[in-house]
């Protein structure tokens, strides 16, 4: 600059400083209140105490977190035809905030990128950082060729490691070597080498406080059951043998005893197998297309009179969702149950059907209560949705006992015939009764009958043991004991269901081989891990380098990029120009430094600052050259209209991102949460039918969500949100280390006319009449009330010029709208009216709000 | 060095700064005091402003077809009579041997014949199938290429090796590099725009991106329901009165801090917005067909009926009405000077079905794009304005076989091998048909045009020597045909 007889200029405005500061540590405008505080701030130092405020901020891990997934590739989507979304991407990005607002060191920040998977006793955050790896574009259209895909996701691994840490395109020599380049087609190989034993898995990762909390809510419940669950085996093991006791010197044989019916035959209609069990129940098997009959048949000898039929639904693991039914869901329909009978004696007699009575359930689904399997109407039924996998209990009673006096054939008909659909029985089992009516349900079993038969003393260990596990299931005191125990589970702590792409390394090593002209199917000679020839040596801390060993090596004091590149990245982000101008190329073919002593001090700084981003970012903010006027002067013009010799400040657009937290944030709609699973603010509704056959659903985030900073708004790779891409989002395909930076007039429509941008101007304006509550109906009033709308805007007081234009402009529309009450009132749309306001004046501060923020400067860090 | 390439070696800025050193607040208060803020502003500060190509061009403007998923050449443009004479029977095994397909299982693929009868028509004597009759009626202004080949065998690769010049992604797309390099000669609309009709396609919004460019060259979709771009009507209550007041004031004060800083980028600032605020203008005109003749409709086949049987994939209900309209609305947009325009259609990829579907489809695109040629040729634009329609890649001259089952209904696999794409107009030969595939259409065996030398030979169409039409990205110098491209002769009038 010297060289060149320029001055730097002179240090910008105060206001234009904060808002500078706060534009590039938190991509947030400071508020009023904030801006005064500064301007407030006489005292020495007061920039440097503003500098320290800024970074305490948790937004600075969203602005340069925002950075670096420009750097990651992040999207929500896989990209390329079907698109699919990520559900668990935004765990990265969380991981990404964090880091960054811990300022943990550059070094671990990518070492754990690079290879979170491998380090010592790696964490699940570990683990969620090498997430890194995951955001490549993957395929899954029809016909991928699989190990392509892979290859091609390597490829962009390569890529991007060369472009974010060491500052080169290395991709150049994927299908060859170039004359010019410091890589050969080989070394190329040679480092995509390291990154060819990935897999990729997707893992539970309860967010950090998440899993405190978790662990917390564990032992605080933990704390409270063990006494239910102690309470529990103490009853058992004090008190239940003498409630048993009790229970048995009872009459328990005026309980209804269920004797299981052992099928002698078991039919289907269509075609189903019926399987006996050991338990006697029957298993269906085989084809279940449509409804079917079953008919059961088995014979009994002469005895007592029978009084009831017990119809028992059983859970089983080849069913559906474990049945008790043949359906998708693990349902079954009921539609009519019958018995038949016939003296075996009388061989050719006709049977004789058994009305039925009384029937009970201990569950029937709603409009399908047990009762319809023995009505008139063939059409209704005993359903048992929801409650599948679970066994059911039917019971029936005869209308009148069936006099058994010699032994006799009985046929159980159980008909299913529901809609013509296979809602069949999967698994069940019949049992009789000869007790008198009404049954229990459960009753007895008939093997605890009998063990009960056998005196106390003759009993064996085995009929011991069956007595008492059966007591226990009936035991009232128990199940009281037991319920409270149930109860209190469902208080138990939900586990979280947060998971997280992730790569970890195969078990055994690919071979990297060479790909001739870039070809995978073409390989040609193997080749091992190793960095650059040009670039010093690597150090393996096995027999062959491997990822962990890569990142070692980045960061290694020989290494002279990692530090340049990061600092230059740096430089860019807060002038707008790397001192490098290529920040993503420092290969031989690049452009010179500009300032190449500075770059040498700053890596040289980042270095003896321990790898510190916010330590280097601060020594750069802090400095005068960061803190001067952006203003052009006609030398500067003449001498240097790029303003390599930063004799000023760069003025550059925003990025869409901090356009549209701006908006939400002057107007007061910000939801200023911090991290969380990406957003789906409004989008025009045929916006995501650009994607193959409308694959991209876009659900509308409901409440807060919608007024998310733009950081959070869910990426679909193939129908970005319109809004990011007018303002030059990177497509997130593959790293990027500048955005470019256009001037459309897309770009003025949007700022204009997107809905979500005149909801900004809407609760803008009457944000202004209610924190001017006070203001007088006067110039005077008028006068301030533009005063506030531009510093809310633009942070800094207007000059008496710009009021005039504002005031007019006011003026102007609210006459207008005075006369043109529809206008007005459709400006307004939902804003409800503040006291003392009316239509026409807020509709005309709407319309201030929406001029203002459609400015240059608005959307300018100056 | 010419001027073009010397313009474009300094950046925009730089050209701004070097050529406008007095633009500024003297510039501004002239710029104001003209018609209101209306004035046209093809300043220094347009990234668009018209600028010339390397040599003089043939064609000017671009209308570019793509029937993305890929149509079958076989069904379409390329008559195959012998495989037609073999259909049922296995492939030579040197075809097959060292190649992928998606679908096809090659132990049981027989080859297939077309269904279809193919003719001869024009003066030329072209042979294209019954599927496009109207388009037979153009043969004479038609030049086919039946020898194309590409390297993606998936759609998006493939979509992206067809618009933008290699099958990834992050390139600008034939029509930004055109814009970049020629401007725009519209001062009310954007220079490149985009319709679409049916289903969205594989790439989506990457076949018609700006790639390393500036977004000031990307592709606006124009939409077919709503409003035509999108944001382009004012918030209700806003009158057209009301917004160009408001603009006024957005110019006063941008002009104020033009003054107080200098940077010329609030210049382009407010010339984006007289071209947003004329935009909100144009873009309804442009839409409104009422001063369309009867015949002009009818040449287009706005109003025919659809057909009783709509195919899902085709794109359903109305897709008949759009794609005519959106043809309709592609010359509408080259007479009010728009540099490019991209007519999307998906879907072409008939794994399945084909016959009925594919014929669905060409009963879609075959008169409106017949009407295009000919309503461009009689209003004299078809000398200047370059038609293109390629899809990604052919469909192989075997019956699809997913699973190793062949359906009752069937359909070909994806073919990169050898395909068929035409243009028309723009400095093209008409009546022309280059190159050949071998006699079951798989590979060319005469005069092969990869995609690349399609893209050199657009370019030389424009004017562009393409191999000096670079950009210089991460270290390299970067152009549409990659590392390849040669200028086709024989298709150049």
């Amino acid at each position: 600059m010297e060289a060149e007889g320029l001055a730097p200029s002179p240090p910008a405005p105060r206001a234009t400083q904060i808002r500078r500061l706060y534009f590039d540590l938190l991509g947030l405008p400071p508020t009023p209140a904030e801006v005064n505080a500064y301007l407030d701030d006489r005292q020495p130092g007061a920039y440097t105490r503003l500098v320290e405020r800024v970074f305490a901020s948790p937004h600075y891990g969203e602005r340069w977190g925002r950075h670096w997934l420009d750097l990651a590739r992040y999207a929500d989507s896989d990209g390329y035809e079907k698109d699919r979304p990520r559900p668990h991407a935004w765990r990265y990005r969380n991981w990404v905030i964090d880091a960054l607002n811990a300022d943990m060191p550059f070094d671990r920040f990518s070492q754990l990128q690079l290879a979170g998977d491998m380090v010592a006793d790696a964490s699940v955050e570990d683990r969620v950082a090498s997430g890194f790896h995951r955001n490549t574009l993957h395929n899954t259209e029809g016909g991928t060729d699989k190990e392509e895909d892979r290859v091609k996701k390597t490829v962009d691994r390569t890529n991007t490691m060369g472009t974010v840490w060491l500052g080169m395109t290395v991709g150049c020599a994927q299908c060859h070597s170039h004359k010019y380049d410091p890589l050969t087609q080989r070394e190329y190989y040679q480092l995509f080498s390291f990154f060819n034993s990935i897999d990729e898995v997707d893992i539970s990762a309860p967010l950090p406080l998440e899993a405190t909390r978790y662990n917390e809510a564990k032992a605080a419940f933990d704390k409270a059951h063990r006494p239910l669950t102690e309470q529990v085996a103490r009853y058992v093991s004090e008190q239940l043998p003498a409630a048993q006791q009790a229970w048995e010197a009872t009459s328990p044989q005026a309980t209804v005893v269920w004797r299981p019916v052992d099928p002698t035959t078991a039919k289907s209609k269509h075609g189903a197998e019926l399987v006996k069990q050991d338990d006697l129940s029957l298993l269906a098997t085989g084809t279940n297309t449509v409804a079917d009959v079953y008919t059961v048949e088995t014979v009994v000898p002469a005895g007592e009179p029978l009084t009831g039929i017990r119809l028992e639904v059983l859970p089983d693991e080849s069913l559906t969702k474990q049945g008790p039914g043949r359906a998708d869901n693990g349902n079954f329909v009921l539609t009519t149950f019958r018995l038949l009978t016939v003296p075996t004696a009388e061989k050719a007699a006709a049977p004789t059907e058994i009305p039925l009575q009384g029937a009970k359930a201990d569950f029937s689904q709603m409009d399908w209560p047990i009762a319809a399997a023995i009505n008139e109407n063939p059409d209704d039924g005993w359903a048992v949705k929801p409650q599948f996998g679970q066994r059911h209990v039917a019971t029936f009673e005869l209308q009148q006992p069936l006099v058994v006096d010699q032994e006799t054939r009985l046929t159980f008909v159980i008909d299913q015939k529901y809609q013509g659909k296979s809602h069949n029985l999967g698994r069940f089992r019949l049992a009789i009764t000869t007790a008198s009516p009404p049954h229990a349900l459960e009753g007895f079993p008939s093997d605890v009958a009998d063990i009960l038969a056998i005196a106390k003393a003759d009993r064996s260990a085995e009929q011991a043991e069956r007595l008492r596990a059966h007591f226990q299931t009936i035991d009232p005191e128990l199940a009281k004991l037991k319920k409270a125990v149930a109860e209190h589970a469902n208080l138990a702590p939900a586990e979280s269901s947060v998971r997280a792409q992730t790569v970890v390394q195969t078990s055994t090593a690919r071979q990297a081989k060479i790909h001739i002209r870039g070809d995978f199917l073409n390989q040609g000679e193997p080749v091992e891990s190793l960095p650059p020839a040009v670039l010093h040596e690597a150090r393996a801390r096995g027999e062959t380098l491997d990822r962990l060993d890569l990142a070692a090596w980045l960061f290694a004091d020989e290494n002279p990029l990692m530090a340049r590149v990061t600092v230059n990245r740096i430089w860019q982000r807060l002038f707008g120009m790397g001192i490098v101008e290529t920040v993503d190329d420092f290969g031989t073919q690049s452009d010179p430094p500009s300032h190449p002593d500075l770059l040498d001090w700053l890596a040289s700084e980042f270095h003896r600052q321990r790898f510190s981003l916010k330590q280097i970012q601060r020594t750069i903010v802090l400095s005068n050259t960061y803190r001067q006027s952006s203003a052009t002067r006609p030398e500067l013009l003449e001498v240097d209209p790029e303003n390599r010799l930063l004799a000023r400040q760069s003025r550059r657009r925003v990025e869409a991102e901090v356009i549209r937290d701006m908006a939400l944030s002057v107007s007061g709609l910000l939801v200023p949460q911090l991290g969380g699973p990406s957003v789906r603010p409004p989008q025009p509704t045929e916006y995501s039918g650009l994607t193959y056959a409308n694959s991209a659903k876009w659900a509308v985030s409901k409440g807060g969500d919608a007024y998310r900073r733009g950081l959070y708004t869910f990426f679909q790779r193939t129908s970005p949100y319109p809004m990011l891409m007018t303002f030059d989002s990177p497509d997130s395909t593959e790293c990027c280390a500048e955005r470019s930076l256009s001037n459309t007039p897309l770009q003025a429509l949007t700022l204009w006319n997107d809905p979500a941008f005149f909801e900004c101007a809407q609760r803008f304006g009457r944000r202004l009449l209610v924190e001017t509550a006070d203001v007088e109906d006067s110039a005077e009033g008028l006068r301030s009330r533009a005063a506030l709308a531009v510093q809310l805007c633009l942070a800094r007081i207007p000059s008496d010029g710009e009021l005039q234009d504002v005031m007019e402009l006011y003026l102007d529309q609210q006459r207008l709208l005075a006369s043109d009450a529809a206008a007005a009132k459709s400006i307004l749309g939902k804003t409800s009216l503040p006291a003392d306001a009316s239509a026409s004046e807020l509709a005309a501060w709407i319309i201030v709000g929406r001029t203002l923020m459609n400015l240059d400067e608005f959307i300018t860090k100056e | 060095m010419d001027r073009l390439e010397s313009a474009w070696q300094q950046t925009r800025r730089e050209f701004l700064t070097s050529s406008a050193s007095g633009l500024g607040a003297a510039a501004l208060t002239s710029l104001l005091a003209r018609e209101g803020v209306m004035a046209a502003t093809l300043d220094a500060s347009n990234p668009l402003a018209p600028k010339l190509p390397h040599f003089p061009p043939q064609a000017k403007q671009c209308i570019f077809i793509l029937p993305a998923g890929a149509p079958s050449h076989l069904d379409l443009f390329d008559p195959k009579p012998k495989l037609h004479e073999l259909h049922g029977q296995k492939p030579p095994e040197s075809l097959v041997k060292n190649v992928r397909f998606a679908f096809v299982k090659k132990e049981t693929a027989v080859l297939a014949g077309s269904a279809r009868k193919f003719t001869r028509h024009g003066e030329c004597g072209m042979e294209l199938s019954d599927f496009l009759p109207h388009l037979g009626t153009c043969a004479d202004d038609i030049c086919l290429i039946r020898s194309m080949h590409t390297d993606a065998f998936n759609h998006h690769p493939a979509q992206l090796m067809m618009t933008s010049g290699v099958p990834r992604f992050g390139r600008p797309s034939l029509g930004s590099w055109l814009n970049y390099g020629l401007g725009s000669e519209s001062d009310n609309l954007p220079g490149y725009v985009v319709l679409t009709a049916g289903r969205g396609s594989s790439g989506g919004v990457s076949n018609w991106s700006s790639g390393f460019f500036p977004s000031t060259y990307e592709g606006v979709v124009f939409r077919s329901t709503g409003e035509p771009v999108l944001n382009l009507n004012n918030p209700p209550g806003v009158s057209t009165d009301m917004q160009r007041r408001g603009l006024e004031t957005i110019s006063k004060l941008n002009a104020r801090r033009l003054d107080q800083l200098g940077d010329p980028e609030i210049a382009s600032r407010i010339a984006s917005y007289e071209l947003a605020f004329r935009m909100q203008a144009a873009a309804p005109e442009l839409i409104d067909l009422s001063d369309e003749s009867r015949q002009t409709l009818d040449l287009y086949g706005v109003t025919r009926p659809e057909p009783k049987k709509f195919s899902y994939r085709g794109g359903g209900a109305h897709v008949y009405q759009q794609f005519a309209t959106n043809c309709l609305l592609a010359r509408r947009l080259i007479e009010r000077g728009v540099r490019f325009v991209t007519l999307v259609h998906a879907s072409w990829d008939h794994h399945s079905n084909i016959d009925e579907e594919l014929g669905y489809n060409a009963g879609m695109a075959d008169q409106p794009i017949a009407g295009l040629i000919k309503d461009l040729k009689q209003r004299g634009l078809l000398d200047t304005t370059l038609l293109i329609f390629a899809g990604e890649f052919g469909r192989t001259p075997l019956w699809e076989n997913r699973g190793g089952n062949q359906g009752a209904k069937v359909g070909r696999d994806h073919h990169p091998f050898g395909f068929s794409v035409f243009i028309a107009g723009g400095g093209a030969k008409g009546g022309v048909v280059h190159g050949e595939t071998d006699e079951i259409g798989w590979a060319p065996v005469k005069d092969p045009v990869h995609v690349n030398d399609f893209h050199a030979t657009i370019m030389h169409l424009f004017g562009f020597d393409h191999l000096r039409f670079a950009h210089r990205f991460r270290g390299l110098n970067v152009r549409l045909t990659d590392q390849g491209g040669k200028v086709v002769r024989e298709l150049l009038a």
